[in-house]
C-alpha cells in the first residue's frame, strides 16, 4: 500500500499539472483575497486573517429580512466539541470538511451535495479521538488539501473528491493529529501539527501542491543546542516531548514573505517543575521566512505556561497609523486574557492589555513580559480553554475595532507529575472548573486596547467572528444563536437559533446569482442565509 | 456475514473478550466460523437420506455448535473487576484519572456542562452500568463524540474502574428500615405537589424522585429535605421574571439563551419569555422547595420517607 502511494506520488506531478490547468483558482486568485465577491478561498477569506469582507449588500437597516434558504445535514456529530469548518466557496460550489474528517462537495444554491468523502480512520487515534474535528480546505487549482485525525496531509481533486496523493505529517500513534485549514501560499501548503497534550514535539510545515513533498519543516520546540533551547533544561528528552502544538491555521504578508502562526502549550500542560524555564516556542506567535520555514522573530505571550494557554489563534494583519506612525501591524486576543498589538515587521510590542477579568495579569512589564500577579494561588484563574480560543475573531480596519469572542471563566489547577506512557496524554494534573462562567462579544479600540462595546452570553461561548463592510458583526454562541450587530455600537439587529451551539467556527459570506450569502456551520448542519429575491 | 443474522455484533464479543482468558485466545470470527459451521453442517448431516443412521450424531453437532454460543455468553456474564474495592488499585486508578480523564471529567469527576461531559458520580445510577459498562466504555471510547479510546491494558482499565465505583454518589448499600407505607401517604401529602416518584402521581416543578437513593446516600437526601437551599442543581434554579406588561412569574429556570428564557412556573406550566418583553429577571436565592425541619418532619417521619423512596427504583 505504502509502495503504492509512493509510485502514484511519483506519478503525480505530471498528473497535477494537467489538474491545475484545467481551472480553480490560482495563487493569485488567492493573493487577490476577497477582490472577487463570488469567491472565498482561503480560511479567513485572504491571507490578512481578519475575516472582514468588503461585501455591503445585507445592511443594518435590512438585515431584519435575513433568512435561511437551505440547511445541509452533516449527519457528523461531535458530541463535546463543535463543527468547526470554514467552508471555501468557488463557481457556486462549497467545499467543506466535517467533524472525523468527512468532506463534501456543495451546490451552494441548493445545499445539496456533489460528492462525500469519508477517510478510513484508525481506531487506536490519539489525540485526533478527543478532537475529532477539522477547520477547512485549503485549496488550488482544482486541488483541495486536508489533514487528517491520523496526522497526514491529503491531496483530493475537487470534482471527485478523490484522493491525488497522501503524506503522513507524523506518527498518529504518538499522540500526534491534524485539524487546520492548510494554508496555500505561492507554491506550497503550510499545515501545522496537533498534540501538544501527548509527548509530541510540535512543527509547522511546507508541502510541494502537486507532490506532497516536505519543502520545509518548522520545530516549534527547539533541538539541543539550537536557538530557544536555553530556556529549557538541558535534556534532549524533555524538548523531544516539550509540545508546542501549531494546530490553528496563520496568517500571510506576501510583500514581508512571511507566515505568522501561533504555537501552543509545552507539555506536560500543568506541571512546570520538569521543564525550568521560558519553554520557547511555546505559547509564542512565531514570524517565518515563508521560503525556508527560517524564523524571523518571535514573541512569547505566557512564558513558562502551566494553564495550557495555547497560543493558537488567528493572527490579524492590518496597516494603521499607530501613534502618528503608518504601521504593518499584527493583532491578536490571547487565550492568557491580553489583547496584544506588535509591529509584524520585527515583533516589537505595541500594546498588550486585558481583555477579561483575569487576575493572573493586568499589565506587560517594560521587558515585554507580564507582570503576574496570581499563578493561581491567590484564586481562581481563566479555565484551560482561556479567556478566548481558536475560534476567529475580525477585525473591521474602518472602525479600527477589533471583534473577539471573550470567556469568563474560574479553574483552580492542581499540578502532578505526569506518567509518560506512550500514546497517551501527559497534562500532568487536575483542573477544578467552577460551573458558572460567562461568554461575551467584545469590540476593541486597537490602540488602547479598550472596551467599546459588548454583548454578553449565558455561558463561555466558542463562537467565531465575521464583519462586513456594511457595518455588521457576524457572531455565533453556545447557545446556539446566530446573530449580527452593529459594528460601531453593538446593537444587536438580528438572531436566529440554529438549535446547536456554533463552535470554533465564524461565518462566511459571497455574492451568487446578485445575492450575498451567509454560511454558518452549527452542529450537525450548515445553513445559508440571504435576503429575499 | 453469516454471524449477524444471529444479532450479535462483533462490537458486543470483543468488548468481552479482552479479558475471559480462554476467549482471548479466539479470534471471533472463528469461532462463529465454528459455530455456523457446526450447525449448518450437523443439519446437513441430519438431513441427508444416506446418512440417515448418522441423523442423531448430526443433531447432536448442530446443538453442540449452537450451546457454544451460550457459553460464550456465560463467561461474559462473568466479567468481574478483579480488583474491585482494592485500596492500591483505586489509589492507581486514580492517577490514571487525573491523567487521563480529569481534563474533561474534572477533577471531582462531576462532569463539564460546557463540553457534555457527563457527571460521573451518578453514573452507576443508570440501569444496567456495573463495572464491565464502565470498563468497555473506556476503552472503546464513544463515536462521534470526544470520548475516545483508550490504549489501557487490562489492569490499568480495571483500577480506572475501581476509582470510579468510589466517586460514585450510590446509596445502594444504605439500610432502609423506616415504615414505606407511612411514607407513602407522607410523599403524597408533602412532595407529589412538585416530585414524582415511582408510578405515584407527582408535579414537575422539582427533580423526579424515582430511583433517588441509588444516586444520593440518604444523609445528602436528609440535607436536601431540611436545607433546601443548600444545593439546587442546574434546571431547577428559581427565578422570577417580570414582563414589561406587568405580569410576575416565578419558577424553575429550564433553560436560558441571549433572547429568551425557558421556565417550569410555579403553576408548573411550560412558559418561556423572550428577553425583550421581560423588565426584569431575579435570580433567587432561596430554593422554591419549602424547609422541612424537625417540627414539620421528625426523624421518624423522615426514615419511613426514605424507606418509600428507596421503594420506588
Amino acid at each position: 500500500m505504502r509502495f503504492a502511494v509512493r509510485l502514484l506520488s511519483g506519478l503525480v506531478p505530471l498528473f497535477a499539472m494537467t489538474v491545475f490547468a484545467q481551472g480553480g483558482p490560482t495563487f493569485e486568485d488567492i493573493l487577490n483575497g476577497f477582490g472577487d465577491p463570488e469567491r472565498w478561498l482561503t480560511y479567513s477569506g485572504d491571507y490578512s486573517g481578519r475575516r472582514h469582507s468588503p461585501l455591503t449588500q445585507i445592511t443594518p437597516e435590512n438585515i431584519n429580512q435575513l433568512r435561511p434558504i437551505w440547511t445541509f445535514q452533516t449527519g457528523v456529530t461531535t458530541r463535546g466539541r463543535g463543527f468547526e469548518t470554514t467552508p471555501l466557496v468557488d463557481d457556486g460550489v462549497l467545499y467543506v470538511t466535517g467533524s472525523n474528517n468527512y468532506a463534501w462537495a456543495i451546490d451552494a444554491r441548493s445545499g445539496r451535495a456533489f460528492w462525500s468523502y469519508r477517510r478510513n480512520l484508525p481506531d487506536d487515534l490519539t489525540y485526533g479521538a478527543s478532537a475529532p474535528v477539522n477547520r477547512g480546505f485549503g485549496m488550488l487549482g482544482n486541488t483541495l488539501f486536508m489533514v487528517t485525525l491520523d496526522a497526514h496531509l491529503l491531496a483530493m481533486d475537487r470534482r471527485s473528491g478523490d484522493i491525488i496523493w497522501d503524506t503522513q505529517l507524523a506518527d498518529y500513534r504518538v499522540g500526534y493529529a491534524a485539524t487546520l485549514a492548510p494554508l496555500v501560499i505561492d507554491g506550497k501548503v503550510i499545515v501545522g501539527i496537533s498534540g501538544g497534550e501527548y509527548a509530541t514535539r510540535g512543527f509547522i510545515d511546507a508541502y510541494a501542491p502537486a507532490t506532497g513533498e516536505r519543502l520545509w519543516r518548522f520545530n516549534t520546540i527547539p533541538g539541543p543546542g539550537e536557538s530557544g533551547s536555553e530556556t529549557w533544561p538541558d535534556d534532549p528528552e524533555v524538548l523531544a516531548r516539550g509540545g508546542g502544538g501549531a494546530w490553528m491555521t496563520g496568517s500571510f504578508d506576501p510583500e514581508l514573505n512571511l507566515i505568522y502562526w501561533g504555537v501552543g502549550n509545552p507539555n506536560p500542560d500543568y506541571f512546570g517543575d520538569l521543564r525550568p524555564g521560558d519553554n520557547l516556542y511555546s505559547n509564542s506567535i512565531v514570524a517565518l521566512d515563508a521560503d525556508r520555514g527560517d524564523l524571523r522573530w518571535h514573541y512569547q505571550f505566557t512564558p513558562h505556561d502551566i494553564n495550557d494557554w495555547d497560543s493558537n489563534h488567528m493572527p490579524v494583519l492590518a496597516d494603521a497609523e499607530w501613534q502618528g506612525e503608518p504601521r504593518k501591524l499584527v493583532m491578536l486576543a490571547n487565550r492568557n486574557g491580553f489583547f496584544y498589538v506588535l509591529d509584524r515587521i520585527n515583533g516589537e510590542l505595541l500594546l498588550g492589555k486585558p481583555f477579561t477579568g483575569t487576575t493572573w495579569a493586568r499589565e506587560i512589564g517594560p521587558d515585554g513580559r507580564p507582570i503576574i500577579l496570581n499563578d493561581g494561588s491567590q484564586g481562581c484563574l481563566p479555565d484551560p480553554w482561556g479567556s478566548t480560543n481558536f475560534m476567529p475573531p475580525s477585525y473591521n480596519p474602518d472602525l479600527e475595532l477589533f471583534y473577539v469572542t471573550a470567556r469568563e471563566t474560574c479553574a483552580t489547577y492542581v499540578p502532578e507529575e505526569p506518567a509518560y506512557t506512550p500514546g497517551q496524554a501527559s497534562f500532568g494534573g487536575v483542573v477544578f472548573i467552577e460551573p458558572d462562567g460567562t461568554g461575551a462579544l467584545r469590540a476593541l479600540d486597537i490602540h488602547t486596547g479598550d472596551l467599546r462595546w459588548e454583548f454578553t452570553y449565558p455561558s463561555p461561548t466558542f463562537g467565531g467572528v465575521m464583519t462586513t463592510a456594511s457595518g455588521l458583526v457576524f457572531a455565533g454562541d453556545h447557545e446556539g444563536n446566530f446573530m449580527a450587530f452593529e459594528a460601531a455600537t453593538g446593537e444587536n439587529l438580528w438572531h436566529y437559533q440554529t438549535g446547536s451551539r456554533i463552535w470554533g467556527a465564524a461565518a462566511t459570506t459571497f455574492m451568487l446569482d446578485g445575492r450575498q450569502h451567509v454560511l454558518i456551520p452549527s452542529g450537525t448542519t450548515l445553513t445559508a442565509f440571504a435576503l429575499p429575491e | 456475514m453469516l454471524w449477524r443474522l444471529t444479532g450479535y455484533r462483533q462490537q458486543e464479543f470483543r468488548g468481552n473478550a479482552k479479558f475471559m482468558g480462554w476467549r482471548r485466545a479466539i479470534k471471533f470470527d472463528s469461532f462463529m466460523r465454528l459455530v455456523w459451521g457446526g450447525m449448518l453442517g450437523g443439519i446437513a448431516v441430519a438431513c441427508r437420506e444416506e446418512m440417515a443412521r448418522y441423523r442423531i450424531i448430526g443433531i447432536g453437532i448442530a446443538l453442540a455448535a449452537l450451546s457454544l454460543l451460550s457459553v460464550w455468553q456465560v463467561a461474559a456474564a462473568q466479567a468481574v473487576n478483579p480488583y474491585a474495592d482494592d485500596v492500591r488499585a483505586i489509589r492507581a486508578g486514580g492517577a490514571l484519572y487525573r491523567a487521563q480523564c480529569a481534563t474533561c471529567h474534572g477533577a471531582d469527576g462531576k462532569g463539564i456542562v460546557a463540553i457534555d461531559a457527563p457527571d460521573l458520580t451518578l453514573m452507576r445510577a443508570r440501569e444496567g452500568v456495573g463495572d464491565e459498562f464502565v470498563y468497555n466504555i473506556i476503552r472503546d471510547g464513544i463515536p462521534g463524540s470526544i470520548m475516545p479510546p483508550h490504549g489501557l491494558t487490562e489492569t490499568e482499565l480495571w483500577t480506572l474502574v475501581s476509582f470510579l465505583a468510589t466517586l460514585s454518589e450510590s446509596g445502594t448499600d444504605a439500610e432502609f428500615d423506616g415504615d414505606a407505607a407511612n411514607g407513602r401517604r407522607l410523599f403524597a401529602d408533602n412532595c407529589a405537589e412538585c416530585h414524582r416518584a415511582g408510578e405515584e402521581a407527582g408535579g414537575v416543578l422539582g427533580p423526579p424522585l424515582t430511583g433517588i437513593t441509588r444516586r444520593r446516600a440518604p444523609d445528602a437526601l436528609v440535607q436536601s429535605i431540611r436545607e433546601p437551599s443548600g444545593r439546587v442543581e442546574r434546571g431547577f434554579r428559581p427565578v422570577a421574571v417580570e414582563t414589561d406588561v406587568g405580569e410576575s412569574v416565578t419558577g424553575v429556570l429550564k433553560n436560558e439563551d441571549a433572547f429568551s428564557l425557558q421556565l417550569v412556573t410555579e403553576a408548573q406550566d411550560l412558559r418561556a419569555f423572550r428577553r425583550d418583553g421581560v423588565r426584569q429577571i431575579t435570580r433567587l436565592g432561596e430554593s422554591l422547595m419549602p424547609v422541612f425541619s424537625e417540627a414539620e418532619l421528625d426523624a421518624g417521619e423522615l426514615a419511613d420517607l426514605l424507606a418509600f423512596l428507596n421503594a420506588n427504583q
